[in-house]
């Protein structure tokens, strides 16, 4: 990400000149300091520990025994490793994974090619309600997703009575709709990356001859990938994070990791101390993928984040 | 998102050379028409055209047709010849549900919690803007709360937060006596403080983008007048991030008002009534008590919170860099 963010960013390195570099580099960091350093310093620590204790809590108590986590302890009494040898017979986690990866990540691979295909014609093209297209993108993500629920759920049960395809339980009930509200997001990310390409590739390719799908196929895919991994990775990640739907239109065999989660709050009504720990463990299992995915493409979906503001 | 449409359409912009900006010398060209014009591939936008479409606007449009139904279990089945009620679930819902307490539930909460997140956000950005020691690392920790999924999020709070749990304990240990979190009118205030804690990094990206707009010369110009730092934050610094971070307190309010996942997974549902926002009111109405016809007319009427915001946000965002389609 700081690769992104900090062009005036300077490697030091051993030689006379890049001391020089540093120097100047050092200058330039004390005309653009914005706090003085006491404060400075206090706004970064106590952001950090505010940001650290509770991930840190995450590690603890899913360690830790159910007893120890209820009574509020936050480091672990003895270590319970078994909770995450446990959790995977607790709850159908294992197939919640399965599903919630194939069912995102197909969604991420169909949804970035649809955008980058879509986004080509509203970049390079002119066709009268263009703009409005454009606003439909960005106005479509601001639409309640609680809104959007019933009436999907009814559509999908007169499919079923109707043309007498069952598709809510399935997987494909949740693949055609992240798909579809994935689209509008990755759509807009597309369209700014296109922005930025230069033409004169396009239109010496087009002098020779090649079509629009060639062009797109041979040109536009190869150069935008960077683009095309940012709108895959937030629609895997609108698949991943979702609640909403996911608790409405599956079955038990359908069921995503974020809802096998859930479980673990229903069956804590017994009495009994909930499994906290084993909660706390399945909490970072699901939560595992999307941290690493962002580790690893941080620097391209930082600039991707800012570009619709959506989670 | 101005500044990230815009990144690279500024870039874009500096690399043109001097005359073929759009307003000079295209007119000509564009008179003719060129075999761009003639055979443009409209059939790319049919996949995802006709999604968006089937799944999103004939829905929508649904939405609104279920909200005038005296639709139930009973009648889902058949759901085109249940009885037409007009406004009725309107008026159903207004009087005698607590719609109207949700609404301001819902409007109150995300304000809050976006406005709250503008300090955060705003230092964070500012402490980070200068190289350091391990920036990278305590940036990549600042965007962890945004990054883990909203599920996890909440139910690690709803551990945390429970009757003699870890921050009960906490506090207590600094001789801080709270009550329940989880329930009472003091979960409201556990819905916003942990709305802030997932939500503030995405403030902070937005103020570090416009940092980054900032020139050296402006820096330059007022360390020669000597300006302290609150002086050169107020009047140098601050009107450069106006743009940004007006965007970001929009863009914060409509994610707030329609968060389903952590008010539903941190406190359950029924939800405690003072955290019953208007996503999960609409839920549970749906879902719980089966009155899908009034349950639509709430969702309906959760437009008109997003109106106004939404229409500045469109308002606001640069849809087009004259640069491209129709000029060509």
């Amino acid at each position: 990400m700081s690769e992104i963010l900090d062009v005036p960013l300077r490697r030091p390195s051993r030689s006379e000149a890049a001391k020089n570099a540093r120097a100047t580099s050092k200058r330039n960091a004390d005309v653009t300091r914005l706090l003085p350093q006491p404060l400075l310093v206090t706004v970064i620590v106590v952001l950090l520990l505010v940001v650290l204790l509770p991930v840190l809590y995450i590690v603890f108590a899913s360690i830790n025994s159910d007893v120890s986590v209820a009574s509020g302890a936050f480091f672990p009494e003895q270590l319970h490793l078994d909770n995450y040898v446990k959790v995977w017979s607790t709850v159908a986690l294992a197939t919640g994974l399965l599903n919630s990866i194939l069912v995102s990540g197909i969604v991420a691979i169909v949804c970035a090619l649809l955008a980058v295909s879509t986004a080509y014609v509203l970049v390079r093209y002119s066709f009268r309600g263009r703009l409005t297209f454009l606003r439909a993108l960005l106005g479509l993500q601001s639409i309640p997703g609680t809104l959007m629920l019933l009436p999907v759920f009814v559509l999908f049960s007169t499919a079923a009575t109707t043309l007498g395809i069952q598709i809510i339980g399935t997987r494909w009930a949740l693949f055609v709709t992240y798909l579809t509200f994935a689209l509008p997001f990755s759509t807009w990310v597309m369209v700014t990356y296109l922005r930025g390409l230069p033409r004169e590739l396009e239109e010496a390719a087009r002098i020779d001859g090649a079509s629009s799908w060639r062009i797109l196929t041979g040109i536009i895919v190869p150069l935008s990938w960077p683009g095309i991994v940012v709108s895959a990775i937030f629609a895997f990640l609108l698949g991943w994070n979702d609640v909403l739907f996911a608790s409405v239109m599956t079955s038990p065999d359908s069921r995503t990791a974020a809802v096998a989660l859930q479980v673990f709050g229903a069956t804590q009504e017994g009495g009994a101390v909930p499994l906290y720990g084993q909660m706390m463990a399945a909490a970072l299992i699901c939560a595992a993928p999307v941290v690493v995915l962002y580790l690893v493409f941080q620097r391209y979906l930082v600039g991707g984040l800012t570009a619709g503001g959506v989670k | 998102m101005t500044t990230t449409a815009s990144a690279p359409e500024r870039a874009s912009a500096a690399g043109r050379p001097e005359g073929t900006t759009p307003s000079a010398g295209r007119p000509a060209r564009r008179r003719g028409r060129s075999p761009n014009e003639r055979n443009r591939p409209f059939w790319m936008l049919l996949p995802g055209g006709i999604l968006m479409v089937l799944v999103i606007v004939i829905p929508l449009v649904l939405a609104i047709v279920i909200s005038m139904l005296d639709l139930d279990q009973y009648t889902l089945r058949s759901w085109l010849q249940a009885p037409f009620i007009g406004l009725g679930n309107f008026v159903e819902a207004v009087t005698k549900s607590t719609l109207l307490r949700s609404i301001g539930i819902s409007a109150s909460f995300a304000a809050i919690a976006a406005v709250a997140t503008l300090p955060i956000g705003l230092f964070a950005a500012l402490a980070t803007q200068n190289a350091f020691r391990g920036r990278g690392l305590v940036r990549s920790i600042f965007l962890i709360p945004y990054v883990l999924p909203t599920f996890v999020v909440a139910t690690v709070w709803r551990t945390m937060l429970q009757p003699g749990g870890v921050v009960n304990e906490g506090l207590d240990a600094l001789g801080i006596h709270t009550g329940l979190w989880l329930n009472g009118p003091q979960s409201y205030w556990a819905l916003i403080v942990v709305q802030i804690w997932s939500s503030w990094p995405f403030f902070y990206l937005l103020v570090l983008a416009g940092l980054q707009s900032v020139d050296q010369e402006v820096h330059e110009a007022a360390a020669i007048d000597g300006a302290l730092w609150w002086t050169k934050l107020r009047y140098v610094i601050l009107p450069y991030l106006r743009g940004p971070i007006a965007l970001a307190l929009i863009i914060s309010f409509l994610h707030n008002v329609n968060g389903f996942t952590l008010p539903f997974v941190l406190f359950g549902v029924p939800a405690p009534q003072d955290v019953e926002v208007l996503p999960v009111l609409t839920y549970v109405t749906s879902f719980q008590s089966f009155r899908f016809g009034l349950s639509a007319s709430m969702a309906v009427a959760s437009l008109v919170l997003i109106a106004i915001p939404l229409f500045i946000y469109l308002r606001a965002v640069k849809l087009d860099t004259g640069d491209e389609g129709g000029k060509r």
